[in-house]
């Protein structure tokens, strides 16, 4: 089910590369139609998995990357659409069609133990998400930042001078996504705190919630994660932190991100492996 | 009708001549409608730049016309005709409508590719159609000249990147802040290149310029002229920490901005990103300071490149408008011919589908025993035998290579058909190709 997206995906994503080669205003809009069809499409499957197991799919890894590329995918087309800036497209599309690739090749199955039927859990994952997605938006931005201001301060204005935005917008558009991320893990980190606790106190023999822990690897790359994110939030406002050690942070956040959401999700049984 | 074009160019004459022979310093519509006045001119515009004096005309008797088109330009400018007339050029039809597409898409100006142009081209026609002075002839060409000249601006890079020292540093600018609305910037010395910078900024809507200059009264005098304050020379490193864009071009022997300083007042800037642009020679700005993370420094040998690469980027692009310009042209004839083809076509549908009534009127007698849908349906046969009849000398009418061939095929398909004589009750003349409708061109 996840197939069809993927392809619409990998449409877009040639689509977009060959809008930046050729700065073809028509391929864009052509890559942005495909885009907005591989969204709708993913917002189908999504649904109808909603439908089949009551709840939007993402205990079991395989479709939580599938509803973070949907968001992710969201995101960047609501960036798209609100500045009317295409040039992103092509750094984005890799990211979303890798990943993308993982649902459509394993499946897997949606089984929920019954210790995460709790509506926390569900704000819990759905905020974290977020989270990734609105990072994996600033990490590219970050790396396109580093690329557009490599060649303005080496003073050797070619290829990406040329294609892609200023550095102001892209510093601008860094800054929001950070902070609307930062602010979504930690709310999806705080609700994940606390409802261990609640959680705790009625299943008290569920070995996932004893082993719940800054031990564990899990929590601890998100700790880690949220105290980069922190610091740039932090660093942005008060230490004047902003441009290329702005861009920076955000590429090294993300990560983070990407090591949490596969290396460990899919390699490491941490105590949040339910399945 | 004939289409051509008489003037000078930027190829063809002296600066001094252009300047005698110019339209663009008075009144655009007066000019077009004292050419319009002169008796052989149907339809006529008047293309003005500093680079260029062009008249486009539409005529009947085009060796006329050119007659009266340098007795205008005589009269009009006072300048005797033998002053001008070895610099003048003129080109007819085909060779016209490329000059046209040519200038429109920039590749005929002093500086290729030049943004300017092809809105003065449209200004051009704008006044002429102000003053009802154009017809379907000049309407057709100079629109389509509007869409290759938007064309060639798309699909090449022609137009791209800075060819100015100036330009260049603007279109900086533009990388590092986007917008450059509410920047601040500060001019370090009074001169040429500061002048025309701080204009080009002051054009993009930069918040406010603050110069300064050893002697004050130039700063004064610049600020006056650019519409900024004046500070002075001591407030200089002050300046600095307010500032996003900072334009150097002092005489100084030494530097007189260096990474110490900037580093002090970075501080106070929390970081935020400064464009600094040392026009000076010797430079003004120490080169360390382009070290600093959030600074960012072009020097005028920088700034130099950057317009040479850019001017041989253009030039790269040259063959590859040309090849636009060439099939543009090239389809607006073929366009143009098969429009010259219409009355021919039209007068022979007209001819065909009289027949078909007479006939159906004919066997009225035979067929008014059908029933109404067989009645119908011989209607519809025959119409159908007739569009296909039609179909392909249609399009072989329409698609003629040039003028002449033309115009023996139309004299062939009038007399083979006798399209000239009515048939029956029907009205078959064909109209005269040369009350040509002012169709719009369909692409």
């Amino acid at each position: 089910m996840n197939t069809l997206p993927l392809i619409l995906y990998a449409a877009a994503g040639v689509a977009y590369a060959i809008h930046f080669a050729r700065r073809d205003p028509s391929v864009g809009r052509t890559a942005t139609t495909l885009l907005l069809f591989g969204a709708l499409v993913h917002t189908f499957v999504i649904g109808m998995q909603t439908m089949e197991v009551r709840h939007v799919p993402f205990a079991n890894p395989s479709r939580a990357v599938s509803t973070f590329v949907w968001l992710l995918t969201l995101s960047y087309l609501y960036l798209e659409l609100t500045t009317d800036e295409r040039s992103m497209g092509v750094f984005i599309l890799p990211v979303v069609v890798a990943l993308q690739a993982i649902p459509a090749i394993y499946p897997g199955t949606e089984y929920v133990d019954p210790v995460l039927d709790s509506p926390w859990f569900w704000v819990h994952v759905s905020s974290l998400l977020f989270a990734y997605a609105s990072f994996a938006l600033a990490g590219m931005l970050g790396v396109t930042y580093m690329l557009q201001f490599k060649e303005i301060k080496k003073k050797h204005l070619g290829y990406f001078y040329t294609r892609l935005p200023s550095l102001q917008i892209l510093d601008v558009m860094n800054s929001r996504a950070v902070t609307v991320g930062w602010l979504f893990l930690t709310v999806g980190v705080i609700v994940g705190v606390v409802w261990t606790a609640q959680a705790r106190a009625l299943s008290p023999g569920s070995p996932n919630l004893q082993a719940m822990s800054l031990d564990d690897p899990k929590i601890f790359v998100a700790i880690l994660t949220w105290a980069v994110y922190s610091f740039a939030v932090f660093a942005r406002r008060t230490l004047g932190w902003t441009g290329r050690r702005a861009a920076r942070l955000s590429a090294l956040g993300f990560t983070f991100v990407m090591l949490n959401l596969l290396a460990i999700n899919y390699f490491v049984t941490t105590s949040h492996t339910f399945y | 009708m004939y289409f051509f074009l008489l003037g000078v160019s930027h190829r063809t004459a002296p600066v001094d001549l252009r300047e005698r022979l110019d339209f663009s310093s008075r009144d655009l519509g007066a000019a077009v409608e004292a050419v319009a006045a002169r008796p052989s001119m149907a339809e006529s515009v008047v293309l003005s730049t500093c680079n260029r004096s062009e008249i486009y005309v539409a005529s009947t008797d085009p060796a006329r016309a050119r007659d009266e088109l340098v007795s205008f330009l005589s009269d009009y400018h006072h300048v005797p005709p033998q002053t001008f007339q070895p610099h003048l050029f003129a080109l007819e039809n085909s060779a016209a409508v490329a000059h046209l597409f040519r200038v429109a898409a920039g590749l005929d100006s002093l500086v290729v590719g030049e943004p300017q142009i092809l809105g003065q081209v449209k200004d051009a026609f704008q006044s002429a159609a102000d003053k009802r002075c154009v017809g379907p002839v000049l309407s057709n060409v100079f629109r389509w000249s509007f869409g290759v000249g938007k064309r060639v601006r798309t699909e090449t890079a022609l137009g791209e990147g800075a060819v100015s020292v100036s330009f260049a540093a603007v279109a900086l600018a533009r990388k590092i802040f986007g917008r450059l609305q509410g920047r601040h910037v500060l001019v370090v010395g009074a001169g040429e290149i500061s002048s025309l910078t701080a204009q080009h900024l002051r054009s993009q809507g930069v918040g406010d310029i603050v110069i300064t200059s050893r002697t004050h009264a130039h700063a004064e005098a610049l600020a006056a002229e650019v519409g900024g304050r004046a500070v002075p020379w001591d407030g200089m490193i002050q300046a600095l920490g307010a500032a996003d864009i900072v334009l150097t071009a002092t005489g100084s022997q030494r530097p007189i901005v260096t990474r110490a300083q900037l580093e002090a007042v970075q501080g106070r800037r929390r970081s935020s990103p400064l464009f600094i642009i040392d026009v000076a020679v010797p430079r003004d700005v120490e080169p360390a300071v382009g070290d600093i993370e959030q600074v960012f420094l072009y020097n005028i040998d920088d700034l130099q490149t950057i317009v040479q690469e850019n001017l041989s980027r253009r030039a790269a692009e040259v063959e590859h408008a040309e090849t636009i310009v060439n099939e543009e042209v090239t389809k607006f004839m073929a366009w143009q011919r098969s429009r010259g083809a219409a009355p021919t076509v039209v007068a022979l549908r007209q001819r065909f589908e009289a027949i078909r009534r007479a006939e159906l009127q004919r066997l009225e007698g035979k067929l008014g025993s059908l029933p109404p849908d067989a009645r119908a349906r011989v209607d519809e046969i025959t119409r159908l035998i007739v569009e296909k009849l039609l179909l392909e000398p249609t399009e072989q009418l329409k698609a003629l290579p040039d003028e002449e061939t033309q115009a023996a095929y139309t004299e062939a398909v009038n007399r083979l058909f006798k399209l000239h004589d009515p048939v029956g009750s029907e009205e078959s003349r064909p109209s005269s190709s040369e009350s040509d409708s002012g169709e719009r061109r369909g692409r």
